[in-house]
């Protein structure tokens, strides 16, 4: 029994010819294409499809010869043989030497040589004392004019001569002038085309019954056109269903970088969380990149194998006021900021060097003299660190850093940041905080997490700027600094373990790769 | 960040404790700031199992060893502040048994030193390792590659005293260094021996060096760069060392000494006075006998400790902390907090170091976290915003989104390229030539796609948005950041109309007005490329990519791009 859905899934062709013959009916192309009206291939396309369902099993198969005309078959028939035109050329011109003859006819001498020989052997040439060519008779040969005569008979055959209809005598012409392979410097090609016929098995009675039951006809629509719209004739019929299960074809859309996309839904959530994005330069000073941030200039992280150097221009022009004279007072002394000082000669030659920011903290020092309090910010920028590249390093890489304003700023208000930061950002269902350290926040919070797949890990740094930070660049209230690595969030969410992969340059993997993260 | 490695049955003997489970030692390490980087327990538990320990407050060079972590543990636990009576200060004057005479020829070069002599048990291997591993990490992390600090050990049977510290001609003065057999002079150990060639940059072009001998003229030293091979070899077994401290600062180097006789004596070690005479003044006088108390009195109030930590704390919970974090914290007024930095320490620079301190000792876990109240309002940047604008035009005309790193060689940067190296911005200190330069444009990030995904179906059409560092002398850092957008289109038909087509879509969605004018950029085929002009400012450039960049690159697919400035045409 055949159900429904393999009956619908029958091509109009198909049911054709399940409908227009029974079990055990032999059918060929021409058959069909006489009663069916089924155009040329269409039959072919049926029987295969029919085979492959067992409705048709091969009956009988004869392989029939056919001589098809060559390219150089169709030119020999446009401009005359090698040998014709040979002849024509010498009877208007009278004795030539070969070379003189392929050059005239733009012939190689290989060409005017066989066709010489084959006009010697039948002593219609010859070759004179001077070593030139001349006719010796004035008609061509017979074989050659039986070879035009092929040419021509094929031509007028669609290019091509069934072995059965030649005699014997052009059977064995045909025999010195076809090629089955390596016929293109051959007239003829020698082809074989297999004739097949097919017989209904019994598995077409009951497709036939299903379809009939089905009331299909093989006259269904198929495709709907502007001109079936227009005159309305889609009313007369009924829509050939199509075979939904075939997979659909491929389509490359234009998409977003899913690691760009995640770097957006994070920022995303920093606004909804009242904060407002700083950005700035890529090339930093080393007053800016650490000196503001009450990093001593003898610091081990400011050694030359920590941070690149840019290799010209090498030192800013100048390093605004008052933040500079500020901060070079904190280091020394303290200045007006209530600490100590590293108590060092603040070096305010080496605070001009121009380097590649090395951490996001920068902006967060640029951002304090024009903050508003209360206030928040953020940055998620690239930064530039001394490391070799490897799947855990990147020598550029995105920073994610913020700070928080305000005259009731704590740490108790700081833990609540990142309490809500593990939840939101990195929806951590688990959060522990242990004392950090940073050169430039005092207290210090590292702030770990437990994450579903991950485990424990630490999700960031944070803490209260140092009064030597804050009041050196004109800030008198607290403010909380926190920096939070995303990158592992992010290698999860793509399904990635290696960070250079998020920077592939690798067109297929990028357009297949998927984000794995959940909307939160 | 120093890491560690402690011997585990030393390390629970000094710290009172003994700990088999991770998670709790971790917990417990959490108030020096450690964390715990190995300790394979499945090894025997003998008395050669370590732990290795990672340290993360590089101004607490006292947790760097074995018995300063394992004292820091201890005092949380038990509240009990070690005594250390053999420290001298300015108020406390000992009577010192050694003496070094520090001459003025040395003061130009590495004026500071410091030291003391410690007696005790037969010097086992496992402390052996420790005191090396201390002096190291002292020397490296603190003293800045022995720069700021460096120290020398030696055994004091052999040291006839006073001991001498002087300026010496490094081309005269000669002796046996450690791991080698000969004499040398300084400057051919400089140039020679395998510490002297590590350290050498430390004593360039000085026309003096330091040396350390005894009274009769035996050197014991060459700081900071090597011991002799006599004095100054300690070996298992020795029980009475003299150790010494140099540097170029004094603080740095009486705190290096005072946190090695600390040390010393937590391991049971009877610590003896050295007196360091100078011939010129210090920091500390002329004559001071180490190990040296100088560490002066900080104080903050409760107020301000309690401002900043949110919390209520009383003036007696707030000492309390203080202790068990091993400092001496006392109040007259009941008010004004005031602490006494112990022996070992130096990193209370200002007031929010004790508030600090206070926090760790009262417990993170008894401040609950607590909801910010200030309102605010989030917004991203104008550029972002923009940006973002743009993106979604180049994803609705078929574009792939892309992202590349911004360091990249000079060969695909700028000769694939054919534009001169001298137009982009230049690492000084590159780590290879693969990332010596910062990018002046996304394009050769999309042409390195095109050059790897020839297997991937076409046509390809990508983008990128992103920044560019750019010369200009005008700026005052001679470098600006813009934000491009750089795009790319390749397939075989892939041509200038076409790419001119999706660039007057994207401006038409962007809403920026623009003209274009002939270009004759390298990058691009000349004829077929054009300048984006935006209110008569140069915008980008858009065209057909130069088959001579293409062969470069390895592609052979026809490509049209272009770029943007996109902080250029936000302004427009």
């Amino acid at each position: 029994m055949i159900d429904q859905s393999a009956a619908r899934a029958l091509h109009p062709l198909e049911v054709k010819i399940l409908l227009a013959f029974k079990v055990g009916d032999t059918i060929d192309s021409a058959l069909v294409r006489e009663k069916l009206g089924f155009r040329e291939g269409q039959d072919q396309q049926a029987f295969s499809w029919l085979m492959a369902k067992g409705v048709l099993e091969e009956a009988d198969r004869q392989t029939e010869v056919f001589y098809e005309l060559t390219p150089l078959g169709q030119e020999w028939l446009e401009k005359g043989t090698p040998i014709r035109r040979i002849f024509s050329l010498m009877k208007e011109i009278g004795p030539m030497s070969l070379p003189d003859i392929a050059q005239a006819l733009g012939f190689d001498q290989k060409t005017v040589g066989s066709a010489f020989g084959s006009l010697s052997k039948e002593g219609v040439c010859a070759m004179d004392e001077a070593r030139r060519a001349i006719l010796t008779k004035s008609a061509l040969p017979q074989p050659l004019l039986d070879i035009e005569a092929l040419l021509k008979a094929a031509a007028a055959n669609a290019g091509s001569l069934p072995e059965k209809s030649l005699t014997q005598q052009q059977k064995a012409l045909m025999a010195q002038i076809a090629k089955k392979r390596g016929a293109q410097d051959a007239p003829f090609r020698i082809a074989e085309r297999a004739k097949v016929l097919f017989r209904l098995t019994s598995l077409a009675e009951d497709y036939r019954q299903a379809v009939t039951a089905l009331g299909m006809t093989g006259e269904e629509f198929g495709a709907i056109t502007p001109d079936m719209l227009e005159k309305g004739t889609w009313k007369l019929g009924t829509f050939r269903p199509y075979n939904v299960q075939i997979p659909p074809a491929r389509v490359i859309p234009g998409r977003r970088n899913p690691y760009v996309e995640f770097l957006d839904s994070v920022k995303d959530k920093l606004v909804s969380l009242g904060f407002e994005e700083f950005d700035g330069n890529m090339v930093e000073t080393e007053f800016w990149n650490s000196d503001a941030l009450f990093m001593p200039q003898f610091h081990s992280a400011r050694d030359i194998h920590d941070v690149y150097y840019i290799d010209e221009p090498t030192h800013a022009k100048f390093i605004e006021e008052p933040h500079l004279s500020r901060v070079a007072a904190a280091h020394e002394n303290g200045g007006n900021t209530g600490s100590r000082g590293w108590q060092y000669q603040f070096d305010r030659d080496f605070t001009r060097r121009l380097i590649l920011r090395s951490q996001g903290t920068v902006l967060s020092a640029r951002q304090l003299p024009k903050a508003k309090v209360p206030g928040k910010y953020f940055g998620i920028v690239r930064c530039f660190r001394y490391d070799r590249v490897d799947a855990t390093h990147l020598s550029d890489f995105y920073q994610t850093e913020g700070i928080v304003l305000g005259e009731d700023v704590n740490l108790r208000t700081l833990l609540g940041f990142l309490e809500m930061f593990a939840v939101e950002v990195a929806g951590a269902k688990e959060v522990k905080y242990v004392p950090g350290y940073f050169p430039f926040t005092e207290p210090s919070i590292e702030v770990h997490i437990k994450h579903p797949v991950l485990g424990w890990f630490e999700l960031g740094g944070s803490g209260i700027f140092r009064p030597e930070v804050t009041r050196s660049l004109g800030i008198d209230v607290p403010v909380l600094a926190w920096g939070i690595g995303i990158d592992r969030m992010a290698l999860m969410a793509l399904g990635l373990n290696d960070l250079r992969e998020l920077f592939s340059p690798d067109l297929e993997s990028v357009r297949m790769r998927r984000s794995q993260y959940k909307i939160q | 960040m120093p890491k560690i490695e402690v011997n585990e049955e030393l390390f629970f003997r000094l710290a009172g404790k003994t700990w088999s489970d991770k998670e709790a030692f971790e917990q417990d390490l959490t108030v020096a700031k450690a964390e715990l980087d190995e300790w394979d327990t499945s090894l025997p538990a003998d008395s050669e199992r370590t732990i290795k320990i990672e340290l993360n407050d590089t101004n607490r060079p006292d947790l760097w060893s074995t018995a300063g972590l394992a004292r820091q543990l201890r005092i949380y636990r038990t509240n009990n502040i070690p005594s250390y009576p053999f420290f001298a200060s300015q108020k406390k004057k000992i009577a010192a048994p050694y003496r070094v005479v520090v001459e003025r020829s040395v003061k130009e070069v590495r004026p500071w030193l410091a030291g003391f002599v410690a007696k005790g048990p037969a010097i086992s291997d496992a402390l052996l390792r420790d005191m090396i591993q201390t002096q190291e990490k002292l020397a490296w992390n603190f003293g800045r590659k022995r720069k700021g600090v460096s120290i020398g050990i030696y055994r004091i049977s052999l040291i006839e005293w006073p001991v001498r510290y002087f300026g010496a001609d490094p081309h005269k003065v000669s002796f046996v260094p450690l791991q080698e057999t000969r004499r040398m002079t300084l400057s051919q150990i400089l140039e020679e021996h395998p510490k002297g060639i590590e350290y050498a940059s430390i004593l360039k072009g000085k026309p003096i060096h330091p040396l350390l001998t005894d009274s009769k003229g035996r050197v014991l030293s060459y700081p900071p760069i090597i011991n002799s091979a006599d004095l100054g070899a300690v070996q298992v077994g020795d029980t009475e060392v003299f150790i010494e401290v140099t540097g170029s600062d004094y603080p740095s180097v009486a705190l290096s000494s005072s946190i090695m006789a600390c040390d010393l004596a937590d391991m049971g070690f009877e610590i003896k006075n050295v007196q360091v005479d100078y011939e010129y003044d210090t920091l500390f006088g002329s004559s001071i006998v180490f190990p040296y108390y100088f560490q002066g009195e900080i104080s903050v109030s409760i107020e301000e400790a309690n401002k900043l930590l949110g919390s209520g704390l009383d003036v007696a919970q707030a000492i309390d902390a203080l202790t068990r974090m091993g400092l001496c914290a006392y109040s007259e007024d009941g008010r004004t907090i005031r602490v006494a930095p112990p022996e070992y320490r130096n990193d209370f620079l200002h007031p929010v170091d004790i508030v600090e301190d206070i926090m760790i000792g009262h417990g993170l876990e008894n401040f609950p976290p607590e909801r910010p109240r200030d309102f605010t309002i989030g917004r991203l940047t104008p550029i972002e915003r923009f940006s973002r604008k743009a993106k979604s035009i180049m994803v609705g005309l078929g574009y792939q989104e892309m992202i590349y790193n911004y360091l990249g060689s000079g060969k695909d940067y700028a000769e694939k390229m054919q534009i001169p190296a001298s137009a982009l911005v230049k690492i000084a200190n590159p780590m290879t030539e693969n990332y010596e330069y910062v990018r002046n444009s996304p394009l050769p990030g999309l042409l390195q796609t095109e050059s790897v995904s020839s297997k991937a179906s076409y046509p390809h059409r990508t983008f990128e948005v992103g920044k560019v560092a750019l010369k200009d002398v005008d700026a005052n850092y001679g470098i600006v950041t813009r934000q491009y957008i750089g795009f790319l289109t390749s397939h075989a038909q892939a041509d200038y109309n076409e790419i001119a087509s999706h660039v007057a879509a994207l401006m038409y969605f962007l809403g920026k007005e623009y003209t274009v004018r002939e270009a004759s950029d390298p990058r691009f085929v000349p004829g077929r490329q054009v300048e984006v002009l935006a209110g008569g400012k140069r915008a980008g450039v858009f065209g057909e990519v130069h088959p001579a960049v293409l062969e470069a690159f390895g592609i052979m697919m026809p490509c049209a791009a272009g770029e943007l400035d996109l902080d250029m045409l936000i302004e427009e």
